[in-house]
């Protein structure tokens, strides 16, 4: 009987499952996906808010000033990228500005760190494609950008490294109560017994709940659709840029990225199917027409994607981070939608230490070890660096991904690394080979033959995806 | 080490440039990313190659063995499977940064660079399709190296966005593999590919061509497969027009949506940047802005021949050359040579003064089909040269010869299409 199973594996699971590797405790990590960080953590604006937003007093509000300032540690012990852009909210009339007042007080309750408000001519000093409209701007100097996948890899990888299990492709199908805690019935066979259950599992969590109870929330899906600029248009715009918060949330944002690509977007939208997200020409449209009343002359012709992410938004208007009322030993981790990234490095902790009470139960393992060693990118490394590297392994100097400097080693430790991935989108995920400017046009070819090399298997085995994703249909040539 | 030209790219573009400049009796070193030499004609195994050049049709392979069989007679100096990952200058000299798993990093320097990239193929994102992003969508070129490089297909039910010639030739070749092809469909009013691959490649296998149309949506099934495309039709404004919608089950959509010259390369230069071309700027000499820089073949203009590919890359070699030789006469100043009516684009952009030929070579295409078309060349409000063309298409890009005589000392010149009258 395992202590505690996590369903889930995006940002927040992840957290939750490195924050319970700091215990003597038996812990599995269950993921229906075949990677971690495949759905809400997919696909989002990867900003690290400075709480500017969320009701004062409020989980959010909490969680993600205390998440923001954990994320420098999680730097430091997980190598986790941030890119410390700060942001600016954006006004353009004597309106817009008075809602700024209103931002401005939130973050002072909130306690936001060295916010402060310039005017449009002294943030275009700072930004000069600023919209010339913009009147007023409220800094937020504390605001971030990260690299959701990197974040639920580092910490995934960091549990597993202190002895947390975890298992992709699994779906769970039934929960059931059970003396002493539940058993969870996984892809409608196997079966796994565990004192306490964490509800990790996004736009799943309430139909997961409903197993047992009825859930105290529903899930109401949001997706946002974005535009990836490609990064050679890197320093375009160096903070976050945001809109005036509407009903229909943030609004649509100009965000850089750690790796120099630019994102617009999100459009912002209630959907019916919990797993399907998809972009329309109507929600594209939204972002090119919404992102111009930000910044001047947008270079729209460095599109080199479009996407659509979905959102977890509930009923409960607040996270809802609790255990049942009826079933001891389950705990929600429900609508967590944004600033849900933001809080992520706080969630954790919160839901061990402050809900759960772990400590209560459990011992700390003595022999923790909070580091994760770095994701090597082989081409932002100094000369002499590389140089030994190369010495060590030649494969450090043969180049598969043009666009962005990818080489085969960095593929090769990809496929085998602790969190090692055999599909196509989990390579790109994690060295980033094809998310450049040809998409994958010049580098994919050469990628599954890596990948069908490395395991020694057939190129009709080749996955892009989930295990039925399979990227071709027949070999044309017979075998010699 | 130093070299007195390093060619980059080993395709069509680069192996003619650098025969001819070996030929010449100058130290050339060629620098190809693939594991061979050939370039993407590797990949294109049917014929209607070299009717041009050398009045044969070839396939791609043995256009590509012509080249590469006088290339290494020749013995030039080349590095395979390497990739340049840094390109500067500076005074006179360029330091191109190479890496590969035999050598690891390596600088090499020279004081002139020919360019021959080649170009890449447009995405889907590029062109923002809405729908879901199952896999299954893939470019045209990318499906036919699988098919013809590697043997694998991707799907076994195929439409096809785009009535490019990669686009086109892969209908064909995905029909003869046993795959059934729903259809192509094509923006424009007219075909974007040459009219004896229309023949061949649709006609002949009854695969329809559905001009004025385009993919509306890309639906995936459970698994991120692609399960349907939604195709609709648009009026001239490129405007879909509401209840024109047809759905069809594909397991794959190619996308022949486009080549992009590819000059990523140059990105730390400093060139000027033709937003037609999306390429760069080059005199007649195929010279970019930076001096020693020379850049032919579809890095510089996506042609529709490689015939054309090997003559343009030719005449950057010779080009090469006589800078090499201080080939110059007098001071040198620049004239611009603009696009005016009908006129999508022009190469090249510049006229340098100082380099006194025969003719120039002037490519370009027009925006529209016309017929009895005359192309007409304006300096300082005069009509300086003029060339009847009969029939052109935006598909097929024209290249005429100007005499240089017939240009002015001063003032910039304008091209333009007209309607003979």
């Amino acid at each position: 009987m395992y202590d505690f199973i996590i369903i889930g594996a995006g940002v927040i699971g992840s957290s939750v499952a490195r924050e319970l590797s700091k215990y003597q405790a038996k812990t599995l990590c269950l993921e229906k996906e075949n990677d971690v960080a495949n759905v809400q953590s997919l696909a989002n604006s990867a900003i690290i808010h400075a709480g500017h937003n969320p009701e004062p007093g409020s989980l959010k509000a909490i969680l993600s000033i205390r998440g923001n300032l954990l994320y420098d540690d999680w730097e430091k012990d997980l190598h986790i990228p941030l890119l410390r852009t700060g942001a600016f909210v954006v006004a353009h009339n004597k309106e817009e500005e008075s809602k700024l007042e209103d931002i401005l007080e939130t973050s002072r309750k909130n306690k936001v760190p060295n916010y402060e408000i310039l005017s449009g001519d002294q943030a275009r000093k700072i930004e000069p494609n600023l919209a010339k409209s913009i009147t007023k701007v409220l800094s937020l100097p504390s605001t971030k950008v990260t690299y959701p996948w990197e974040v639920a890899f580092a910490c995934m990888e960091n549990a597993i490294d202190n002895g947390v299990e975890f298992q992709k492709n699994k779906l769970v199908t039934n929960i059931s109560v059970i003396d002493g805690g539940f058993e969870i019935e996984v892809n409608h066979k196997e079966k796994y017994r565990t004192k306490n259950v964490i509800n990790a599992a996004g736009v799943d969590s309430s139909n997961l709940g409903a197993f047992i109870e009825e859930p105290p929330f529903q899930i109401k899906p949001r997706k946002g659709e974005y535009f990836v600029l490609d990064k050679r248009v890197e320093g375009f715009m160096k903070h976050v840029i945001y809109p005036l918060p509407s009903d229909k949330g943030k609004g649509v944002l100009i965000t850089p990225q750690v790796h120099g690509n630019i994102l617009l977007g999100p459009s912002s939208e209630y959907i019916d199917d919990l797993h399907k997200a998809k972009t329309t020409d109507e929600g594209l449209a939204y972002i090119k027409k919404h992102s111009t009343a930000l910044a001047e002359n947008i270079p729209f012709h460095m599109i080199i994607r479009s996407f659509a992410g979905i959102r977890s938004t509930s009923t409960y208007d607040d996270f809802y981070i609790k255990e049942s009322s009826e079933n001891k030993g389950f705990y929600y981790l429900g609508g967590i939608e944004s600033p849900g990234l933001t809080a992520a490095p706080a969630i954790g902790p919160y839901l061990v230490n402050e809900v759960i009470k772990v400590k209560n139960n459990y011992h700390p393992k003595a022999d923790f070890n909070p580091y994760r060693s770095q994701r090597l990118e082989f081409h932002r490394l100094p000369w002499q660096e590389k140089k030994k590297l190369l010495d060590e392994d030649p494969l450090y100097g043969r180049i598969i991904c043009k666009c962005e400097k990818i080489t085969e080693k960095e593929i090769i430790d990809a496929i085998h690394g602790p969190l090692g991935s055999h599909s196509i989108k989990g390579i790109k995920k994690r060295v980033r080979a094809g998310a450049g400017l040809c998409q994958g046009g010049y580098c994919e070819e050469k990628i599954m033959k890596i990948i069908a090399r490395e395991l020694d298997i057939s190129p009709l085995d080749l996955e892009y995806d989930d295990l039925k994703s399979k990227l071709f249909k027949e070999e044309t040539k017979v075998k010699k | 080490m130093m070299k007195d030209v390093i060619v980059i790219g080993g395709g069509a573009g680069g192996l003619a440039a650098a025969i001819e400049i070996h030929q010449a009796g100058k130290d050339v070193l060629l620098i190809e990313r693939e594991e061979f030499l050939g370039g993407i004609l590797n990949q294109c195994i049917h014929n209607g190659f070299g009717l041009e050049v050398f009045k044969e049709e070839y396939t791609g392979p043995e256009y590509a063995n012509q080249f590469i069989d006088v290339f290494l007679q020749e013995k030039i100096d080349y590095l395979l499977d390497t990739t340049v990952i840094g390109l500067k200058k500076e005074g006179h000299i360029f330091t191109v940064e190479t890496s590969n798993e035999s050598q690891g990093i390596e600088f090499y320097q020279t004081q002139t660079v020919v360019v021959s990239t080649g170009s890449y193929e447009r995405t889907r994102g590029q062109i923002s399709i809405p729908g879901d992003r199952p896999y299954g969508v893939i470019t045209a070129g990318s499906a036919q190296r699988y098919l013809n490089t590697d043997g694998l297909l991707v799907g076994k039910k195929v439409f096809i966005l785009g009535s490019g010639d990669i686009g086109l030739i892969m209908a064909r070749r995905m029909k003869l593999e046993g795959a059934e092809v729903l259809g192509v469909a094509e923006i424009m009013p007219h075909s974007n590919g040459l009219n004896r691959n229309i023949v061949q490649c649709l006609n002949d296998f009854d695969i329809p061509l559905y001009l004025s149309h385009t993919v509306t949506e890309i639906i995936a099934d459970d698994h991120q497969r692609l399960s349907k495309i939604k195709v609709s039709k648009v009026d001239e404004s490129f405007r879909v027009i509401k209840g024109s919608e047809k759905v069809f089950e594909v397991d794959t959509l190619l996308l022949s949506i486009g080549l992009i010259p590819d000059v990523t390369i140059l990105d730390d230069l400093g060139v000027e940047i033709d937003k037609r071309t999306k390429s760069v700027k080059v005199n007649q000499a195929y010279e970019t802005n930076i001096e020693g820089l020379f850049v032919c073949g579809n890095a510089l203009q996506v042609h529709d021949l490689v015939d054309n590919v090997t003559l343009e890359s030719k005449r950057a070699g010779q080009a090469v050359v006589r800078y090499l030789n201080k080939d110059k006469v007098k001071e040198n100043h620049t004239l611009s040579l603009n696009p005016g009516t009908n006129l999508a684009y022009i190469t090249p952009q510049r006229l340098d003064m100082g380099l006194e030929q025969e003719n120039i070579s002037l490519s370009f295409r027009s925006r529209k089909k016309m017929e009895k078309a005359v192309c007409k060349i304006y300096q300082n409000s005069q009509l300086i040269f003029e060339k009847k063309l009969f029939f052109v298409l935006p598909a097929e890009m024209e290249t005429i010869q100007l005499p240089f005589k017939t240009i002015q000392d001063q003032g910039d010149l304008k091209v333009e299409l007209e309607v003979k009258s």
